[in-house]
């Protein structure tokens, strides 16, 4: 089953009678129809809870939400599909937005959606940022490391869990590591601290300063800290990080 | 869009006020809060593209938890579509999320404003957008649109623009023109009813003493704007109060980038406590008449703000709250340090 397959098939056991036959009716539109129903969605389907779909991994999503993005795949079929979504871009509110960075994996070619995607990691509205960013497979599928690194390096300085993000340790790499281990001596000189979870993006990478951070970090009052250094010291296998995998504050 | 660069004024407005009314609206200004505690308020007319943070933590702190922002004229004319398109998008986009940062629910309205209206060429293509826009979630009515120079471009995308309200069953939110404002303010009820708009879905704005009586006697909802010193003092407010009730009426700060006040309605509030009105007539004014007008929209759920702003599951993965926008909203601005 493909992945509209299995959209739709949640989208009718969860879905009325009159959302379902207005859903029905909008799929055979053209894309200007197809374009406008995306728009009206909310106002016509209901924010029902979705539980867990598999192959699916927007969870906490919403019935709205997922119709939104079965009208997508749809509308991207369309000759003229790609214009219509570009314009779909330009005018959307948050919740379009984030409908749309959800539906940029399963459309029928998600690569050429990487000017936007990368957009998406610029943008100062949170949800936005985080369509994006967690549990979402595009990033590590399509983005370049420079785009990679600055999603990765943006959810830390934005004080958002790293290990949301999709293909976190898999896509750690040596620059990233420097980076970070220059944006943690930023945050110490500040008073402040990265969480303790980031130094899994490093454990592997030799940094200049590697050393004297793990020394800091053992001698640190902060048991976060000091689990971080026992990992990195102990050569731990990564699903020992997992205790560290929650939001710590940044002061 | 409440000046006019034509009048050279310190303070150019809809209205004068009296220097005792200056006096008396800065004696609340020290201690307002006082008369306001317990009380939640909803501004149907606020500017905040035009607003600093600073203002969005002053209406949370009054009291205000939900606002709705008419697309207006930003102060200097727009040359191209582009900036017709980026504006509305930001006022369904980035200035929501910013408000929501702050706890206030963001509701917006959409048009093509009177100034903008003549010209013509650009308001064609305005025009043309104008659907997608209407049709977005939290937009709850068309506005603010009317008249300004009370041109013929202008009656033409009013009318135009009414249409599309009827057509899509939105409330309408009325700028009444600020010269000429008793036969512009006639004039705009007029062509609403010509169009067959129902009177309790559009809402005439920028009232004074001289057209509340016909407004609310043709049965359509009375806004009017506080602004400091110059518009509609809010001691003329509360004598308004008193003489017409609380039916169908509704007070609005209207700020924006010129000399306004975002804490219009918390402060009109206490001067109302202060002079007698009821609570009830109160809540009316600075909360349920807005609420109730706008609501027709289909579009605004009290629920989603009237305990604090709901955060939208959506908005949570796997648990953790994604609403942050990289700086923790809440400030204490009493404190020296700054960190």
């Amino acid at each position: 089953m493909n992945t509209a397959e299995l959209l739709y098939q949640s989208i009718q056991s969860l879905a009325s009678t009159t959302e379902l036959a207005w859903l029905e009716d909008k799929l055979i539109a053209d894309s200007k129809g197809l374009s406008l129903a995306f728009v009206m969605a909310p106002r016509q389907v209901a924010k029902t809870r979705v539980g867990i779909i598999p192959g699916w991994n927007w969870q906490n999503g919403t019935l709205d939400q997922l119709v939104r993005v079965y009208l997508l795949i749809h509308l991207a079929e369309k000759e003229d599909g790609k214009s219509r979504i570009e314009t779909l871009f330009d005018t959307a509110e948050m919740n379009e937005l984030v409908a749309l960075y959800r539906a940029l994996p399963v459309l029928p070619t998600p690569e050429i959606w990487l000017h936007r995607a990368t957009d998406a990691v610029r943008s100062n509205m949170g949800p936005v940022f985080d369509a994006i960013a967690f549990g979402n497979p595009y990033p590590t599928t399509y983005f370049s490391e420079l785009a990679w690194n600055q999603l990765v390096l943006k959810c830390i300085f934005n004080d958002k869990p790293i290990h949301l993000i999709e293909g976190l340790d898999e896509r750690a790499n040596q620059a990233l590591a420097n980076t970070l281990a220059d944006f943690a001596h930023e945050r110490w000189a500040a008073g402040r601290r990265v969480p303790s979870q980031v130094w899994r993006l490093i454990r592997n990478f030799q940094t200049e300063t590697k050393e004297q951070d793990i020394k800091r970090l053992a001698e640190s009052a902060d048991p976060n800290d000091q689990k971080a250094a026992e990992l990195i010291l102990e050569n731990s296998p990564l699903e020992a990080w997992r205790v560290l995998e929650k939001e710590e504050t940044a002061y | 869009m409440c000046q006019n660069p034509n009048e050279h004024k310190l303070n150019p407005s809809h209205f004068e006020g009296s220097t005792e009314e200056k006096q008396t609206a800065q004696e609340v200004e020290g201690g307002f809060a006082a008369y306001t505690q317990g009380m939640k308020f909803f501004d149907p007319h606020v500017h905040m593209t035009s607003r600093t943070t600073d203002d969005y933590q002053a209406l949370a702190d009054a009291g205000v938890v939900a606002i709705i922002e008419p697309a207006f004229w930003l102060g200097q004319p727009r040359t191209g579509l582009a900036s017709f398109k980026d504006y509305f998008a930001s006022l369904v986009g980035w200035e929501r999320f910013r408000s929501s940062q702050f706890g206030i629910k963001h509701y917006c309205t959409i048009g093509l404003n009177s100034r903008e209206a003549n010209n013509e060429a650009l308001a064609e293509e305005v025009m043309e957008i104008l659907p997608l826009f209407l049709q977005k979630e939290g937009v709850v009515g068309v506005g603010e649109i009317g008249f300004d120079d009370q041109t013929a471009a202008e009656e033409k995308y009013y009318r135009a623009q009414l249409e599309l309200a009827k057509e899509m069953g939105l409330p309408v939110q009325v700028h009444t023109p600020h010269r000429d404002k008793k036969k512009g303010t006639e004039r705009s009820m007029a062509i609403a009813l010509e169009h067959g708009l129902a009177p309790h879905m559009v809402v005439i704005d920028h009232n004074n003493e001289e057209t509340v009586k016909s407004v609310l006697d043709q049965g359509f909802y009375a806004a009017f704007t506080i602004y400091p010193f110059t518009k509609m003092g809010n001691e003329r407010m509360v004598e308004i109060v008193k003489q017409y009730g609380s039916e169908r009426i509704m007070v609005n700060s209207a700020a924006d980038w010129g000399i306004s006040d975002p804490l219009a309605i918390p402060k009109t509030a206490a001067l109302m406590k202060i002079k007698g009105i009821s609570d009830a007539d109160i809540q009316k004014v600075t909360y349920q008449n807005a609420l109730d007008s706008f609501a027709q929209s289909g579009q605004i759920n009290e629920k989603d703000f009237i305990d604090g702003l709901e955060i939208d599951q959506s908005l949570k993965f796997n648990g953790n709250t994604v609403l942050r926008g990289g700086q923790a909203p809440r400030i204490d601005k009493n404190s020296i340090f700054i960190r």
